[in-house]
């Protein structure tokens, strides 16, 4: 039985930008992804926190997910921020990492950013955005491991590491490394069976 | 791992057993208002009461730029207040009172940020932290962490007092007459949940200030703003307050006035509780837009505001806490982590100086200095507020300050251990220099998430601090002093008035199109506790503020005589001057020549003003009566199921409180001085209401006051499930027969037919405002 907790975030990294990209350059990009609904999910609101450094950047607000331009750790990457919502635990990881690597794919092919965004399939940072129910702990690792191994033979086709990070303060995280991986986003997606299906109530 | 528990459960006992009722009593409320067995105005006040307010957009409407879009909640309808959609996030806003900060309190808000927010903590300019984009289902628990800290959101909006403000170098500042946190303190916990302070018509903010001359305390706007003094009697030196009254900001700014030259520290707290009577019981109630203190008193004028508050003082019930906090003023000091010492003279990091002399302020205690922690916009992440809470243990004995430039304080820092605080900050990203200075920009949330924000303050405010900073200006000795303070609409949250340069939030119709502008406002004062406000030239394009501002201010560094203040260089270079800045910046090319100035700061969307609404921070004007009864329903509803759960002792006592608390609330209206001893309160019930015949049915007579007599003086003994069952259903037709007595009663006992009681004042109503409150934390 899985040990997936229901409030996760997942993180994936920006390869270096083939040009300088601006925070901000995301703020219309977002706008745009709720007018049209590019997402398929309840998207309501664009904060813009790119004045504060390694900081959360620009986020997309939606019920029950965010995603965040995200530049903690002092790297710039994509996370997706599951807060709310009833899926049943099995099927918990599977669809944050479908939902992380669809945006992300979405942002490469961003006409906007022309290209000069992409993400490394190599690397994953999973977090349990959650004290109560995973608290950042051996035994929450001992708990979630069996899931995130199965989810890692999923998704990576070489061999992969799992290796905790952070303190007991912070959020219980897992770094998934897979330094042969090389497939496009879209490939890792389809191991996954595709995008995610549509969220909206 | 471990799932089972729940953050009650895993807290326990380190949540005072007094605040964790009050937020079980909210998570039931929340349930139940779910249910829809609470009406939603009643909701709405009393969730701001718990500081859980609405965010931009959570009427379900958003414009895109094109269209109004709806968003499609998945709780359909429900709401949680007036046009106010159950699953909308909203912002938590939590009190810090007079600003004080543990690390460990800072450790847990930067977990609170991360689980339930967008791991931002936002200072805001009445020292308080904000969250945004909260569930309002998540607010229980975590208002329960916070409360495991020592800190409770309770009254942090709605029609209550406000957070304490304070000069954050209260303490060490050499400046001042003592002080002043135990006093601030004392009136936050005195004032909080008080029976006097519940039946207000708006906000009440109270502000302290350890001197006159020095910004910090900014007690000239506030409702009551104590500035600490000393006087010498009797060969003694006495404590005492310079008090002020009936000032504040918004859409109608008013200087305080002199209350009282010398209020001894024995009187501050029942002064402020006899005007906190005068201000429930007269304060306007129907009309929110004249409902703040500062409007009593002009109407009222200072002397007449004096004599009704020195009666009701006089009337006051004795009540030790009054002075019980003045035999220990030291109980909150702070203990330095290091011993003082002297800056070494050597060896010094490059930026180390430039950072030294913005944001270092030496204490009154030799070798010890205050270094202030620059927060961009007020924001800092969860990651950063962790970080800095180390920093502040290992440095200074766990002693940080909020201050209303939506910056921190770190005080008690050994003078010795400057350059490694400097280098520890600046690894967090937070050893910038510039505290206090023309860059250093204060603003409000502004249409980022307020609801009544008309343009955008922040992403104003972030760009021209860029601007200023890249002109050089920032750096030119002149200018470099001058305070910039934007807010997003005439309520002036971002306390735009006492600025060198305000810029306040308006639309206009230009070309046929909305385009965000700001009122350019210039010569207030932020010195002498905001002394003075600034007037307004005109609205200036948002796009073109930059421009302006920098054209101004590097004027102002250009022409500057001696030591002229800002204000004297207005007045000098007379305000045509300035206005003929403004009208040529109005000049904007058309929608289809350049449709950037038809967009606001940081937001690509077509600008408009339909995403406004309707504000909160007034909250809904309920009777006191009616929201101790509802509570005292609310008691037996929570009876009741603790008879499912087999607690039947549990359940007679919720149930004989339920009654107490209807009887009180309708007593108090009788008796303000009404204690909470049980005795007491059925004595005076009796007196007031049962010998008086007032309480007594149409139908049944004497027979549901009875059922609160035979309870109390059976000291709710009820042993049998039968027995038990009865009492509650008893105590449900007590608190019904009270709720119908109140009706009965209406206005003579500030009822349901209009507000409270019209007993010295007796103005007519004026027709009810659109509800523009502000927002004002």
């Amino acid at each position: 039985m899985s040990s997936i907790p229901s409030k996760l975030q997942l993180k994936i990294f920006a390869t270096s930008p083939a040009r300088p990209l601006a925070l901000e350059t995301f703020i219309p990009i977002f706008h745009q992804w709720i007018k049209d609904h590019v997402l398929q999910e309840l998207a309501i609101d664009v904060a813009n926190y790119a004045h504060v450094p390694k900081g959360p950047g620009v986020v997309l607000i939606g019920h029950n997910c965010d995603y965040f331009v995200d530049e903690s750790e002092g790297r710039l990457g994509l996370l997706h921020n599951r807060k709310r919502g009833s899926l049943p635990a099995e099927s918990r990881l599977e669809d944050l990492v479908r939902r992380t690597l669809h945006a992300a794919a979405l942002l490469e092919k961003e006409p906007a950013l022309g290209g000069a965004l992409a993400f490394s399939p190599k690397e994953l940072l999973f977090r349990i955005n959650d004290r109560l129910a995973g608290p950042a702990t051996d035994a929450t690792f001992a708990a979630v491991r069996p899931d995130l191994d199965a989810l890692g033979r999923r998704l990576f086709s070489g061999p992969f590491e799992l290796t905790r990070v952070g303190d007991a303060r912070s959020l219980f995280a897992v770094k998934l490394f897979s330094p042969g991986e090389t497939a496009p986003l879209a490939a890792l997606l389809a191991r996954l069976g595709g995008p995610p299906v549509p969220d909206l109530p | 791992m471990t799932l089972a528990k729940t953050w009650k459960e895993k807290l326990g006992s380190s949540v005072p057993e007094a605040w964790s009722r009050e937020i079980d009593v909210f998570e039931t409320q929340i349930e139940l208002r779910k249910k829809g067995k609470i009406e939603e105005k009643l909701f709405a006040e009393t969730r701001l009461r718990r500081g859980a307010y609405g965010q931009r957009y959570d009427n379900g409407q958003r414009h895109d730029g094109a269209t109004t879009q709806t968003l499609v909640f998945p709780s359909g309808e429900i709401t949680k207040g007036p046009t106010t959609l159950w699953d909308a996030p909203g912002m938590q806003r939590i009190k810090v009172p007079f600003g004080r900060l543990t690390a460990d309190q800072l450790d847990r808000l930067a977990d609170l940020a991360e689980e339930y927010s967008d791991r931002i903590l936002h200072v805001t300019t009445r020292q308080d932290i904000q969250l945004h984009f909260v569930h309002i289902e998540d607010t229980p628990d975590l208002m329960r962490r916070l409360s495991a800290v020592g800190i409770t959101t309770r009254e942090a909006c709605g029609n209550t007092v406000r957070n304490v403000t304070a000069c954050p170098m209260a303490g060490v500042c050499k400046t001042e007459a003592f002080d002043v946190t135990p006093y601030a303190n004392a009136i936050t916990f005195f004032l909080l949940g008080h029976d006097d302070t519940q039946n207000f018509g708006r906000k009440f903010k109270v502000a302290f200030s350890g001197c006159k001359d020095e910004p910090c305390g900014l007690a000239n706007f506030h409702d009551i703003g104590a500035i600490a003094r000393t006087r010498v009697v009797d060969g003694q030196t006495r404590r005492g307050f310079e008090l002020y009254v009936g000032g504040g900001l918004g859409s109608v700014p008013q200087n305080a006035q002199l209350f009282d030259e010398f209020l001894p520290e024995e009187e501050l707290l029942p002064i402020s509780q006899a005007m906190s009577r005068v201000f429930a019981r007269l304060g306007e109630k129907a009309n929110r837009a004249k409902a703040r203190l500062k409007f009593l008193v002009k109407k009222l004028g200072i002397e007449e505001f004096k004599r009704l508050v020195l009666e009701e003082r006089a009337a006051l019930r004795p009540d030790p806490r009054w002075t019980a906090f003045l035999a220990d003023l030291h109980a909150l000091d702070e203990k330095p982590a290091r011993p003082a010492g002297s800056l070494p003279a050597v060896g010094l990091a490059p930026g180390f100086q430039a950072w030294r002399a913005s944001n270092v302020v030496a204490q009154r205690q030799p070798g010890y200095v205050m270094a202030l922690v620059t927060l961009p916009l007020g924001d800092l992440t969860s990651d950063q507020a962790r970080a800095l809470a180390d920093v502040a243990r290992k440095y200074t004995g766990d002693a940080i300050r909020t201050t209303a430039d939506q910056n921190m304080l770190l005080r008690w820092v050994s003078e010795a251990d400057l350059p490694a605080l400097h280098a520890a900050l600046s690894a967090i990203d937070l050893g910038s220099a510039g505290a206090g200075t023309i860059t250093d920009i204060t603003a409000c949330p502004g249409t980022d998430t307020c609801k009544l924000g008309i343009s955008s303050s922040r992403a104003l405010a972030a760009e021209l601090g860029r601007q200023i900073e890249a002109s050089g200006l920032a750096s030119d000795a002149n200018a470099r002093g001058l305070h910039i303070k934007a807010s997003g609409c005439f309520n002036a949250c971002g306390q735009h008035h006492v600025a060198d340069i305000g810029l306040l939030g308006v639309s206009r119709n230009v070309n046929g199109h909305r385009v965000p502008h700001f009122q350019l406002v210039v010569g207030g004062q932020w010195t002498r506790n905001a002394g003075s406000y600034g007037l307004a030239i005109g609205a200036v394009p948002s796009k073109r503020v930059p421009d302006v501002v920098k054209r101004l201010t590097a004027r102002f560094a250009a022409e500057r005589q001696g030591e002229e203040t800002f204000a004297a260089f207005v007045s000098r270079i007379g305000k045509k001057t300035i206005r003929a800045m403004v009208e040529e910046a109005q000049i904007l090319p058309s929608y289809d020549q350049d449709r950037s100035f038809y967009s606001d700061w940081g937001d690509p969307r077509e600008y408009t003003i339909e995403d406004m609404g309707v504000g909160e921070c007034a909250g809904e004007v309920v009777p006191i009566v009616e929201m101790t009864l509802a509570g005292a329903e609310r008691e037996i509803f929570e009876a009741q199921v603790l008879i499912d759960e087999h607690k039947p002792q549990e359940a007679v006592r919720r149930a004989y409180s339920a009654m107490l608390e209807a009887a009180r609330a309708l007593t108090r209206e009788k008796n303000p001085n009404l204690g909470s001893d049980a005795g007491e309160i059925v004595s005076e019930f009796r007196k007031h209401f049962c010998d008086t015949q007032l309480f007594y049915d149409p139908f049944a007579g004497a027979k549901f006051a009875q059922y609160l007599f035979r309870v109390h003086e059976e000291h709710a003994a009820a042993t049998s499930p039968e027995a038990v069952h009865q009492l509650v259903e008893e105590a449900s037709l007590f608190v019904d027969a009270a709720h119908q007595c109140y009706a009965r009663l209406g206005a003579s006992l500030g009822g349901p037919t209009g507000a409270i009681a019209p007993s010295v004042l007796a103005p007519a109503a004026p027709a009810a405002a659109p509800a523009t409150t502000g927002s004002g934390n």
